[in-house]
């Protein structure tokens, strides 16, 4: 047994020795730690531009944008861990909205009960999200499309469901616990709506990093072979992934809805860009296996403080698009810098 | 030899359209014995371990385990049935840590109501991960720290080590030594020894022939998708396996 130890010596290297200054640096250089540096640069900038950037009303302001599309880059986070994409979550956000509004405006004309009614609309929403999410599964998995492309048919169908059953015309005729449910607010700055998005948040971290749902939603974006040789059936794993986000999308859509008390057929356009763009942001690698929800949170952070920050120094709504595309750009590129040089 | 085989492929043939991969080709392996499976580029290798990893079904002749006929549907089946197989392209999931890997389709949960919940019981994974690993003589330097952070002998001992963990029959090892070096592979080659020892049965696939030489106790050869030599390694020598796997032995008789 002797001589065996010695020729195991090559492969064994010494543990790292972690000092105190080494564990400093790597929390400096961590990716969360540079996200909240530029958060708080970005904030300083707006601040500059207009101070009333900096205030509890314009943070309440950005979390009311920060709900939808963290609960859509929660659901973009888990399909680009396994190695794909989902561009139709800002149109799922859009018709989940609008179904939910059709839902409790039919239901309450007819006499429900407004809790009764509002339940209805919140579970049609929820149903329309995670259908969308088996289609999208299901060309994935059986059909079997791209990502890209299987999410983009589901994108541009159900832009067109939503224009054609809402006229392409908002959606009001709430009753008033909806706008009561989604805008009393605790402390200036909390909803309701997103005491439920925090909630997903700390589900989806726990899912993602300690059960084995997460475990093989990295192994099948590492390596798909590999986790189909080991036994997990990877199908089976994508659908539960995409009806998972067809779900998060549909409850944003509900985000929305209840903050508004109608549903619009705008709702959700750019939800695509913007929730891609928190994911890369908070360091998704687009070439899946890699991320985490931690850097996804401030990535979503990040974005919807763009979108708010730019309305405030008078950008106008049009051109928020641009800069959330030059934003995925800038992450995507810092990744691939990141990635040649290790 | 005269055990039985544990895992015997009788018969084999298999067809790529007009191709003919694999032509009437017989196989056998058995407990404790590494097999080394030799041959040119397309002399039908990775058809013959695609077929016997599960991966590929065969157009005619059959497999027995154990003496028993068996079929299988998938790489996954084979390896129910306790047939461990390492690809060439790595097995393994790079961005995962070294036990993530190991346990990666046999996770163990947490005990109780987390257990149910799906929670997996890590700091156990890691544990025993680098007992199992250190039982097969392999010693990485944590086994919670990502695949893709190892150096490519170590990968390749990972995947071994996780081969030889499960297994409980066989073991294929398709060109475990590829682009390690002298020392590296030597380990890899300890590996193996360890395998056989534990009672395994071992088919070592490589184009490496002195570890062929050094490791096996039989070396198979194919040549244009049929058995071209099956012999005890003894009465090989690097030539004369040479001259097996390229046809001149038969030029020269």
């Amino acid at each position: 047994m002797t001589d065996l130890k010695e020729s195991r010596m090559p492969l064994q290297t010494s543990p790292i020795q972690t000092s105190r200054g080494e564990r400093w640096k790597e929390i400096a250089t961590r990716q969360e730690t540079l996200l909240l540096a530029v958060f708080a640069v970005m904030v300083l900038i707006f601040s500059l531009i207009n101070p009333r950037y900096f205030s509890t009303a314009a943070f309440g302001n950005i979390l009311q944008d920060f709900g939808p599309v963290m609960l859509m880059a929660i659901g973009q986070t888990f399909v680009i861990i396994t190695g794909g994409i989902d561009l139709s979550v800002g149109a799922v956000l859009g018709l989940s909205g609008v179904s939910a509004a059709l839902a409790i405006r039919a239901t309450t004309e007819s006499g429900m009960d407004p809790m009764l009614s509002i339940t209805v609309g919140v579970a049609t929403a929820l149903a329309v999200g995670v259908l969308v999410g088996i289609i999208n599964g299901l060309l994935i998995t059986r059909v079997k499309l791209a990502p890209f492309i299987a999410t983009l048919a589901t994108m541009g169908a159900c832009m067109g469901t939503t224009l054609v059953v809402t006229g392409g015309v908002q959606i009001a005729g709430a009753p008033r616990e909806v706008v009561l449910i989604g805008n009393t607010r605790f402390f200036d700055i909390i909803t309701i709506p997103l005491i439920v998005v925090f909630v997903a948040l700390i589900i989806a971290w726990l899912a993602l990093s300690r059960t084995r749902f997460g475990r093989w939603t990295y192994a099948i974006g590492s390596n798909g072979f590999a986790a189909r040789v080991a036994g997990i059936n990877v199908n089976k794993h994508l659908m539960k992934v995409y009806a998972l986000t067809g779900l998060l999308a549909a409850i944003a859509g509900l985000f929305v809805y209840f903050r508004l008390g109608s549903g619009s057929p705008a709702s959700g356009r750019g939800g695509e860009l913007q929730s891609i763009a928190a994911a890369v942001i908070g360091g998704i690698s687009l070439m899946g296996g890699v991320g985490r929800v931690t850097g996804v949170m401030l990535g979503a952070l990040i974005t919807a403080s763009v979108l708010s920050g730019l309305i405030l120094i008078g950008v106008e709504p049009n051109a928020q698009q641009i800069v959330v595309g030059a934003l995925i750009a800038f992450a995507v590129a810092v990744q691939s810098i990141g990635r040649n040089r290790n | 030899m005269n055990t039985q085989p544990v895992y015997q492929a009788r018969g084999i043939t298999k067809k790529y359209g007009n191709v003919v991969a694999l032509d009437n080709v017989d196989f056998q392996v058995s407990a404790g014995e590494v097999v080394g499976l030799v041959g040119d580029n397309g002399a039908g290798k990775s058809t013959l371990v695609k077929v016997l990893s599960g991966a590929h079904k065969p157009d005619a002749g059959e497999l027995l385990l154990d003496g028993e006929r068996v079929e299988w549907d998938s790489p996954h089946d084979a390896l129910e049935g306790g047939i461990e197989t390492l690809y060439q392209d790595s097995s393994l999931a790079p961005d995962l840590t070294v036990s993530a890997n190991l346990y990666l389709g046999r996770e163990l949960l947490a005990p109780g109501f987390w257990g149910k919940l799906g929670f997996l019981a890590n700091k156990r994974m890691d544990e025993a991960a680098r007992l199992e690993l250190e039982k097969v003589g392999i010693a990485v330097p944590s086994s919670s720290r990502s695949v893709a952070k190892l150096s490519g002998g170590q990968r390749q001992a990972v995947g071994i080590g996780r081969a030889v963990a499960w297994a409980n029959k066989v073991i294929i090892l398709d060109e475990p030594t590829n682009h390690l070096g002298a020392r590296q592979s030597a380990e890899v080659l300890e590996v193996i020894k360890q395998a056989r020892e534990k009672g395994l049965a071992v088919i070592f696939i490589s184009h490496t022939l002195p570890h062929v030489l050094e490791v096996t106790d039989r070396i198979v050869v194919m040549r244009l998708g049929r058995i071209a030599a099956d012999a005890p390694t003894s009465t090989f020598t690097p030539d004369s396996l040479v001259k097996s796997i390229t046809g001149l032995d038969q030029l020269a008789g």
